[in-house]
């Protein structure tokens, strides 16, 4: 198994915001589940990470929250993207793109200068 | 934006804090749940799908906390917190709070008081446009009346063309005027000024315009700038003032403005005026007599000139000046001449006795703040015990600190809070004292600077009172598995108390010191002699004289009314004798002159000597009481066609006829000024000596003095010196009722008995000792609390080793001793750090002493014997109740 690792400091927004995107509205198990799921259970994450996380994004206004029944017909606090929401996602992960290839040619095996 | 919007609901969260954990609970129950469900989906025994889903969490309660961190703002409602705890706290020990409150209440009111006094008259920028730039001029000379003789026109001409490091010279004379309404007549104080007077001050008017150099010389339409208290208070800030006609001293003057307000020097005036109202001012004798010295010069440094330029330039046009008009100088006066900042010149008389006030309230200050400190140690070791524990649940070093802090700011400010009360009572004595001083007295306010110092002063107590607190280290358990017992609190909080004991006992000796010197002061002031031999006598100055109209017909008709004045005062019921004279008894004379005496000629170098110029009708002297030593009074036929005679005092007589008898002598006023003044320099011959009076004050100098009669010279100045039977100031009244019907336009003021004449001139003084005074008792009694209170901690800290040693055999005696020892020391070293403190701050206040030495010895005697009773007294109590602790009690208790 691999080993386990925290999330990495001010990704965990963006993995939220990309959850609740492609899944929708989702209370806080289900957003924890799938990021657990999507990185092959490399990540853990506990609710002292989550929750936090999820109150801010909240605040800065990316998502609502409200109480909802869920599937198995339980209470459950259901986050949705708002359009603040949407934009912020489509802007981070651009400049996540952009960092990552910045990153990636850096430390890209080193050729020779001709 | 996303920042301001989570800001927004994170203060938000602050007031929903309720509500908001519910729903947290639920939510983070709502996910546990989930998980069990889906552990026991996946085949797990339910308790085993529990402890894995639990594991998992990260622990419920610190998701919450973590969560609540980022809803509200932790780190204000942490303190919000620790305040309401720190009001709690202080509530349940009122007395602790009260007697802390009002203890710094006292030191932060004296101090806010007595520093907005400071700011106002001494520290606060000039109104002026760069007033710091401003000089002020002075030229003195030795003897009495020298240490300020002014310039004449002619010596301000040769700065200004000397000394190119001055940018601008304005020239200014104080003159007095009576205004006249429909309804009334008032004197009013006002400066003749040169039309680049305001330029050069930096001045600018709130109405109006100012005086120009066009405004300068003969010919000129007479104009007046009125002050802007003046215009307040005689016009109520009438907007439609100027172009309006005053009526001065008869002559009409246009008021062509209003100045803003400023301080004006050397005191303050009403009304500025331009040269032309006064021919004096323009004739031949003001403007090319070097002698005729009545201008005050103020000037404005050059751009780039440094007042160390203006100096040495100032310097060498004067020995040119001195070089040229040999006469003019008369080499045994030491004429000379300082350039003083224009700030310091006006503070100057009020500084040393404001500095004194400041130094002794900051000395309050540190006795209040040592005196609290104190009691917050010793409440911080019956809180050790509290401390101890919430450090041991995790509270950490700083959070202690902090609720330390808040606690002790909320002591602070509350203590500031009736501070600024106390204050609020104070400004206004301290007004009305500075007004005696300086100019600037009605520029002390309580005003933002004022508070902000008094809000710096008590953050800074709080953040001392904070830091003299040792705190238990982060996670003792010693303590608490003692059992909690307290013990005797470490050596280091001990000895910090008793080195605060000992500071406030030495402060103390300083503060009574400089009490016990003022005092006595102020003690020897009243006994000083006046003179003479009664002080129920009703003065009223009363100046008839126009200056601009000197007549002899015109004088001729003044002292009709005089006269008039002096017969119908003398018929109303209880008065005994009426006198006329110039200048009123104990008041000092402003007109004098070089003396000589037939007959004596000066030895080489020595100064000329000068004498005041009195008159008196024949009945002065019995009216004031002045004693007649020798000869005869004026009499009745000493008239303007007779012959010439003179009364001299002790003094001149000393001076001039050591071992010869005076009478039948003949003196005359000598000198280039007399040119200047309607009074003769011929022979008169001495028919009479009186005794000395304190003229100016009891701390005067002796002063020589010629009397003429009243009715031989011009009545320059005139007044009446009323004698009755009893209660004489119940006849000020009628008095001022009769001469109101024979001059109606003439205004009477200050109509004082001798008393209340002495009365004024110590007055200041008295306030400024009183206060000392207060300062002192105030720093006694919070010493003595002190030294009993650290003394009575010290015994109950003791109990259990003074049980032993009684259950050793100790008596009560041996007890007694070693706590009475114990406070002995304190005491000791306390009184010999004041002593050595007193020392050096009588050397400062020399200046304010009188007829008392700075290291008097009875003085010095005595605030150590006085500290050193209440001190043993305060001792005694707790060595008492050491001496009563019954060992028995002691043992079992512990």
């Amino acid at each position: 198994m691999a080993e386990k690792q925290d999330v990495k400091q001010g990704t965990l927004a963006l993995m939220i915001l990309r959850t609740l995107e492609v899944l929708g509205p989702l209370h806080g198990y289900g957003v924890a589940r799938r990021i657990e799921e999507t990185s092959k259970n490399r990540l853990t994450l506990n609710y002292g990470t989550l929750y936090p996380a999820l109150l801010k994004l909240e605040q800065e206004g990316f998502v609502t929250a409200e109480w909802r029944q869920s599937e198995n017909n339980r209470r459950a606090k259901y986050y949705a993207l708002t359009a603040a929401g949407r934009k912020q996602l489509a802007r981070e992960t651009r400049e996540w793109h952009a960092t990552a290839d910045l990153i990636a040619a850096f430390l890209a095996p080193r050729r020779e200068s001709p | 934006m996303r920042h301001v919007r989570a800001a927004l609901a994170r203060i938000a969260g602050v007031f929903t804090k309720h509500r908001a954990d519910d729903d947290l609970r639920d939510e983070l129950q709502a996910h546990l749940d989930m998980e069990i469900t889906e552990n026991i989906r996946r085949g797990l025994h339910p308790d085993v799908a529990r402890r894995q889903a639990l594991l998992a969490s990260g622990g419920l309660t610190m998701a919450a906390e973590a969560v609540r961190d980022r809803r509200g703002l932790p780190w204000i409602e942490s303190v919000a917190a620790d305040m309401t705890y720190a009001l709690r706290a202080l509530r349940h020990s009122p007395a602790f709070t009260a007697v802390v409150v009002i203890t710094l209440a006292l030191g932060i009111g004296a101090n806010t008081a007595i520093f907005s006094a400071v700011r106002g008259v001494l520290l606060k920028p000039l109104p002026h446009r760069d007033g710091d730039r401003l000089v002020y001029l002075r030229q003195s000379t030795d003897g009495p009346g020298g240490a300020n003789v002014s310039f004449s026109v002619p010596e301000v001409r040769d700065f200004r063309n000397g000394a190119k490091s001055l940018g601008g010279i304005a020239e200014y004379s104080e003159w007095s005027h009576t205004l006249q309404s429909d309804n009334d007549a008032v004197r009013i104080d006002a400066g003749l000024v040169t039309g680049n007077f305001f330029a050069v001050m930096g001045l600018s008017p709130v109405l109006g315009r100012l005086t120009l150099p066009s405004d300068d010389g003969p010919g000129v339409p007479p104009v007046v700038v009125l002050t802007h208290e003046f215009w307040m208070k005689r016009f109520a800030g009438d907007s439609n003032i100027v172009g309006t006609q005053l009526r001065l001293d008869g002559a009409s003057v246009t008021v062509i403005g209003v100045v803003q307000p400023a301080p004006f020097f050397p005191s303050r005036v009403d009304a500025l005026l331009n040269m032309v109202v006064s021919p004096h001012h323009l004739s031949a004798q003001m403007v090319e007599a070097r002698v005729h010295r009545m201008t005050e010069v103020i000037a404005r440094l050059a751009p780039g000139a440094s007042i160390e330029q203006a100096r040495t330039e100032v310097a060498a046009v004067y020995a040119r000046m001195q070089g040229e008009h040999k006469d003019a100088y008369d080499p045994g006066s030491h004429h000379r001449v300082a350039v003083i900042p224009f700030k310091d010149a006006l503070g100057e008389r009020a500084r040393l006795t404001l500095w004194l006030l400041m130094g002794a309230a900051a000395f309050v200050m540190i006795i209040s703040a040592a005196s609290v400190a104190n009691l917050t140690l010793m409440r911080g070791v019956r809180r050790e015990h509290e401390l101890v524990v919430r450090a041991a649940l995790g509270a950490g070093a700083r959070r202690l600190r902090r609720l330390l802090l808040v606690e002790n700011l909320a002591l602070t400010l509350m203590g500031a809070t009736l501070g600024v009360m106390i204050a609020i009572g104070g400004v206004g004595l301290l007004t009305s004292l500075a007004a005696r001083y300086s100019p600037r007295s009605n520029e002390i306010r309580l005003d933002v600077a004022a508070l902000a110092f008094t809000l710096a002063l008590s953050v800074a107590v709080a953040l001392l009172l904070s830091f003299v607190a040792s705190l238990p280290k982060e996670g003792t358990f010693a303590s608490i598995s003692a059992g909690g017992r307290r013990t005797t609190g470490s050596l280091r909080k001990h000895r910090l108390q008793r080195t605060l004991v000992v500071a406030r006992i030495a402060v103390s000796v300083v503060l009574l010191a400089g009490a016990g010197l003022l005092t006595r002061t102020m003690i020897q002031l009243s006994e000083v002699s006046t003179g003479l031999r009664t002080e129920e006598v009703l003065t009223m100055p009363l100046s008839l004289l126009d200056p601009t109209r000197l007549s002899p017909e015109v004088d001729a008709a003044n002292k009709a009314l005089y006269d008039r004045m002096q017969r119908e005062i003398s018929a109303l019921p209880g008065v005994i004798e009426v006198g006329l004279g110039s200048t009123m008894p104990l008041r000092g004379s402003s007109i004098n002159f070089d003396v000589k005496v037939e007959g004596k000629a000066l030895a080489a170098g020595q100064a000329v000597p000068q004498a005041d110029f009195r008159t008196a009708s024949p009945e002065y002297f019995r009216a004031a009481g002045i004693p007649l030593l020798k000869g005869r009074e004026f009499s009745t036929t000493d008239l303007p066609g007779s012959a010439r005679v003179a009364i001299i005092n002790q003094t001149l007589a000393d001076n001039f006829f050591a071992g010869e008898d005076p009478l039948g002598k003949r003196i005359a006023f000598t000198g280039e000024v007399l040119r200047f003044t309607p009074i003769s320099g011929d022979w008169r011959t001495i028919v009479g000596v009186t005794g000395n009076t304190q003229d100016g004050g009891p701390d005067a100098g002796p002063r020589a003095v010629v009397f003429m009669p009243f009715a031989q010279e011009m009545a320059m100045l005139g007044g009446l010196v009323i004698r009755a039977d009893s209660n004489v100031s119940a006849l000020a009244a009628a008095s001022t009722r009769t001469v109101r019907r024979i001059v109606p336009t003439v205004p009477i003021e200050n109509v004082l008995t001798l008393a209340q004449i002495k009365d004024q001139s110590v007055a200041p003084r008295r306030l400024t000792a009183a206060l000392i005074a207060l300062f002192g008792i105030l720093a006694v009694i919070i010493a003595a609390v002190g030294i009993a209170g650290v003394l009575a901690f010290s015994v109950s800290a003791r109990t259990n080793e003074i049980g032993i040693r009684m259950s050793l055999g100790a008596d009560r005696g041996t007890v007694q001793w070693m706590i009475l020892r114990e406070g002995g020391v304190l005491l000791a070293g306390g009184l010999a750090f004041g002593m050595v403190g007193a020392f050096f701050a009588a050397r400062v206040i020399r200046g304010l002493l009188f007829g008392v030495a700075p290291h008097d010895p009875t003085t010095f005697i005595g605030v150590a014997v006085m500290m050193a009773a209440v001190g043993i007294v305060a001792c005694w109590i707790p060595a008492l109740r050491a001496a009563r602790i019954d060992p028995a009690i002691t043992m079992r208790s512990s």
